[in-house]
């Protein structure tokens, strides 16, 4: 069973009740709330995820609700448990969805190392995985969401998942953080998007997510061999240029954007080592998202 | 570290103390005693495989020698100056060690 094919009232249920255990790529979380626009951002972007029974194993127990407190009455927050602590300070109740989406990055990366998991977007074309690390800012999230929605699968926006044994990026598809400005040039780029009402004055501005396409989210079992790693660079009117980075410089950054790669000693260096020397390695600025794309099938092409 | 390091025999970490990759000449290193990785450039790089490789302490000399090409050219210019600078920094960072 998917999200989709529920009815509004069992998901509310589910949310209310016992939980709603979702599936994502290889994570299933069962998330508790009670609050309307936590089950409104669950219905729109994840309906195509699947939904687990009752008894189901789940590897985080999470829940956003409103403090204990006073603040339930003035100036509603919210803040998001997980397994009954509350690891963040409660934030403004309008931003119950993304402190649901930030909060569900925090358990991936915090807690699954059986993965060395870089920040970094990733997509795949062709069986081959292009790695997108980068500071916020960078507009990584921005070229991520341009590429999926020009046939580039969505194997993560913000947690790239390598498997130790494999090497192979572990697809983590979910909904695409999109902020500020990028927000509208999404939706000029892509109209047929999906993205829910910016929530403003977040801690990064307006904050939008786009939905991950159905297909990445059917095909999250197919894990892919990395090929490019690509660190983006968005330059307001800049043009779209390519330029190597040495494979060392490119080791360096990916072990400084890695969440555990201390956790995993030599294996992670092993591991981030083999990955690096699998990829062509490059700095890219852009300043236009169409350009961009063309230039990414056209690497797909000549590789 | 007081003394010259002109003046010392070095020798690298055991070779299973560290893991190392070389793409382009670069190396990046990491340090299993410490957890910690770095990015050495190609003449450093090579200095420390020299010792690495090495069955017993070097010299500077020694380790002049057994290097290849422009490398030992260059060293051979600035005299043993860029060679005391890079065995300094792998003592500070646990790479290599006087004898």
């Amino acid at each position: 069973m998917i999200v989709g094919e529920l009815a509004r009232a069992d998901l509310t249920a589910r949310l209310t009740g016992d939980g709603l255990r979702l599936r994502t790529g290889p994570v299933v979380t069962r998330i508790r709330s009670r609050l309307s626009s936590v089950a409104e951002g669950i219905a729109l972007h994840y309906a195509d995820y699947g939904v687990e029974e009752a008894e189901a194993f789940a590897d985080f127990h999470v829940r956003i609700a409103p403090p204990r407190s006073i603040r339930r009455w003035f100036k509603p927050q919210v803040r998001f448990d997980f397994d009954g602590a509350s690891p963040f300070h409660p934030l403004p109740a309008d931003q119950a969805f993304p402190m649901l989406e930030w909060g569900l990055n925090w358990c991936v990366s915090a807690h699954c190392h059986q993965y060395l998991i870089v920040h970094a977007a990733s997509v795949e074309k062709g069986q081959r995985a292009l790695l997108l690390p980068g500071a916020p800012g960078s507009g990584k999230s921005t070229l991520c969401a341009g590429l999926v929605s020009r046939g580039w699968r969505l194997l993560s926006d913000e947690l790239t998942l390598i498997d130790l044994a494999t090497g192979k990026i572990v697809p983590l598809p979910r909904p695409i953080s999109l902020k500020n400005a990028s927000i509208d040039a999404i939706r000029v780029f892509a109209a047929n998007a999906t993205l829910n009402p910016p929530v403003h004055d977040t801690a990064k501005g307006s904050v939008a997510h786009m939905k991950a396409p159905t297909d990445s989210v059917l095909r999250a079992s197919e894990t892919a061999r990395p090929r490019w790693i690509v660190l983006p660079r968005f330059r307001v009117g800049a043009p779209a240029r390519l330029e190597p980075l040495p494979r060392a410089h490119a080791f360096m950054y990916l072990a400084e954007h890695a969440f555990n790669y201390d956790v995993h000693g030599r294996r992670g260096f092993e591991c981030l080592a083999d990955t690096v020397s699998a990829c062509d390695c490059f700095e890219f600025e852009y300043g236009a998202l169409g350009e961009a794309v063309t230039l990414f099938d056209a690497l797909t092409r000549a590789a | 570290m007081s003394v010259s390091s002109s003046a010392l025999r070095w020798r690298g970490v055991p070779r299973d103390a560290i893991a190392w990759r070389t793409w382009e000449g670069e190396v990046v290193v990491r340090n299993e005693r410490t957890g910690s990785t770095h990015l050495l450039a190609p003449h450093a790089g090579r200095i420390l495989l020299t010792l690495i490789e090495a069955d017993a302490a070097l010299g500077l000399t020694e380790i002049a020698a057994r290097l290849e090409g422009d490398l030992a050219g260059r060293l051979a210019e600035q005299q043993s100056a860029a060679l005391d600078e890079v065995l300094s920094e792998f003592e500070r960072l646990g790479l290599a060690e006087p004898a």
